[in-house]
């Protein structure tokens, strides 16, 4: 009755016949072709809207979109957008946090404020931003800088908040000054965590800038999809959303790396 | 530190904050920034009158269902793409990508085709919300601890049994960490839904009355959302407690 079987991974064991590689770039082959097929499928049923495009057309539209200068400019508008409000709350945000993490009685005062600005959708506040300093870069930056500030606050102020019980004895047995505490002890303890929430806020800056750009028609890749879409042209639209999530994919990756390069002491196990 | 003291410190700051907006906006003959009281009038009167009830009741149940959809199709497939190894390496690449996909650039394709109504909205939430939920319940499947999936094949359990007894409940403290994480993102998604087109909810209450210059409701409405989303997360830390007794009891959060 029991055809059940719980996969169990030997380390080291090789697979026999084929390579476990080459497997697994078959079984990955087969599951686009399997995806592309299904699309296929939908497209001649007609159960798609009549606006969709086939499978050579969102082909087609992806190589055409790359040779087109406007969507690299869109990907740099976006990408600057997202870097810069990114990059300004990353600064506040650490330096404001470390300051708050280190007095218990602000990281308690502060609590509640917050947390309530982390839950708070900050694009609602958009159309009022709008209304005041326009439809420009300059608005986008704040908006991504507004969103992308509380996760890095947060996790600073718990970050620094942290503190190993030992190795705060250690300090106090070694009269160690608290400016050597601070560079030495604190910072190092809290960048973990700080770099989980610049991790967090980079792909909280990169939606928050595509989510301007689809709102106010901000230059950028949001304001092509929006574009693609009212002109009807799904395919090109297909094609911005694919690159759109390459860029968010590209970033996630990169910053994951760059995190393990700077955390690898913190990574003893694993 | 006495209940009082502890009360004290953690709301002083959002008193302090509320007083000097309110006073700081008193006299504000700015359009843009409106008295914090003439704010809080509006929206007691629109909230009063009905009409912000019924857009918010719109809005949350968008929430609700796009929500649900997301949480039942990303445990389902989460717990088969954790369990079977065969159907994670394949599909790990396109799930990494997927995720990556800005939620928002989803908004006016869905949107922009499907019409203003319920169920373009609630698609758009269930997609953006699925991936953390999906991401965190493979993980949390995978970090089950390996003698506990042998003993589940040395009793010889049915897979059913098996899923359910062992599985979920060993992925569910990681998969209540992944609503959390879509919970806000819901609520974005949720507003900048209403933001791009609609003709009822909480997000058509903020666009129409700043397309009116009527500051006021704009303001209101922020609020409203900003309150409102506050809630929804301190109501679901209060409930993820009650399934997790366990796991918080086990000591095995390292706080």
């Amino acid at each position: 009755m029991s055809t059940f079987t719980i996969p169990v991974v030997v380390p080291g064991a090789k697979a026999c016949g084929l390579s476990r590689r080459a497997r697994l770039t078959i079984s990955r082959l087969a599951v686009l072709v399997a995806l592309a097929g299904a699309w296929q499928l939908l497209y001649i049923s007609t159960l798609l809207p009549e606006v969709a495009p086939d499978l050579v057309q969102i082909v087609l539209a992806l190589f055409t979109v790359l040779t087109t200068s406007s969507f690299w400019i869109a990907v740099g508008q976006t990408l600057f957008g997202a870097f810069a409000g990114w990059g300004i709350a990353a600064a506040v945000g650490i330096v404001l946090g470390v300051a708050i993490g280190t007095s218990g009685f602000l990281s308690r005062s502060v609590e509640v404020v917050v947390e309530f600005g982390r839950a708070f959708p900050m694009l609602a506040l958009m159309p009022v931003v709008v209304l005041v300093i326009g439809v420009n870069a300059r608005m986008e930056v704040l908006m991504v800088f507004l969103s992308c500030l509380w996760p890095i606050l947060i996790q600073s102020i718990a970050g620094s908040r942290r503190q190993d019980q030992a190795v705060a004895d250690t300090v106090a047995v070694f009269r160690i000054s608290p400016f050597r505490k601070f560079w030495k002890v604190t910072i190092p303890s809290a960048m973990p965590l700080i770099s989980t929430g610049l991790r967090i806020s980079a792909s909280i800056s990169i939606l928050v800038s595509i989510g301007v750009g689809v709102l106010s028609q901000t230059p950028g890749l949001g304001r092509q999809i929006t574009m693609a879409q009212e002109a009807s042209r799904w395919d090109l639209a297909f094609a911005y959303i694919i690159f759109a999530g390459l860029v968010g994919w590209a970033l996630n990756s990169a910053i994951a790396a760059a995190e393990t390069k700077a955390l690898r002491w913190n990574r003893q196990e694993a | 530190m006495s209940a009082f003291r502890k009360l004290l410190e953690k709301s002083w700051l959002v008193v302090a904050l509320v007083l000097l907006w309110w006073f700081a906006s008193a006299s504000s003959t700015n359009v843009f920034f409106p008295p914090l009281s003439v704010i809080l009038e509006t929206l007691v009167r629109d909230l009063s009158s009905g009409l912000l009830l019924e857009y918010l009741a719109f809005s949350l149940t968008n929430l609700g269902l796009g929500l649900l959809f997301a949480i039942i199709i990303g445990i389902g497939l989460g717990l088969l793409i954790g369990e079977i190894r065969p159907l994670r390496d394949a599909l790990d690449p396109y799930v990494s990508f997927a995720r990556s996909i800005p939620q928002a650039a989803l908004v006016p394709l869905i949107i922009g085709t499907f019409g203003l109504g319920p169920g373009p909205k609630i698609y758009t939430i269930a997609f953006a919300c699925v991936f953390p939920i999906l991401l965190n319940t493979i993980d949390g499947v995978r970090g089950i601890e390996p003698t506990i999936r042998r003993f589940g094949k040395v009793y010889r359990i049915t897979p059913a049994r098996y899923f359910r007894r062992v599985v979920l409940p060993g992925a569910l403290p990681q998969i209540f960490a992944g609503i959390r994480v879509a919970l806000p993102i819901g609520i974005t998604v949720m507003v900048v839904s209403e933001l791009y087109a609609a003709n009822k909810g909480v997000g058509f209450y903020i666009l129409n009355s700043s397309s009116t210059f009527q500051m006021a409701q704009t303001w209101a409405g922020a609020i409203l959302v900003g309150v409102v989303g506050y809630f929804i997360t301190l109501i679901f830390f209060r409930i993820e407690r009650l399934p997790l007794r366990w796991y918080f009891k086990s000591g095995a959060m390292a706080q």
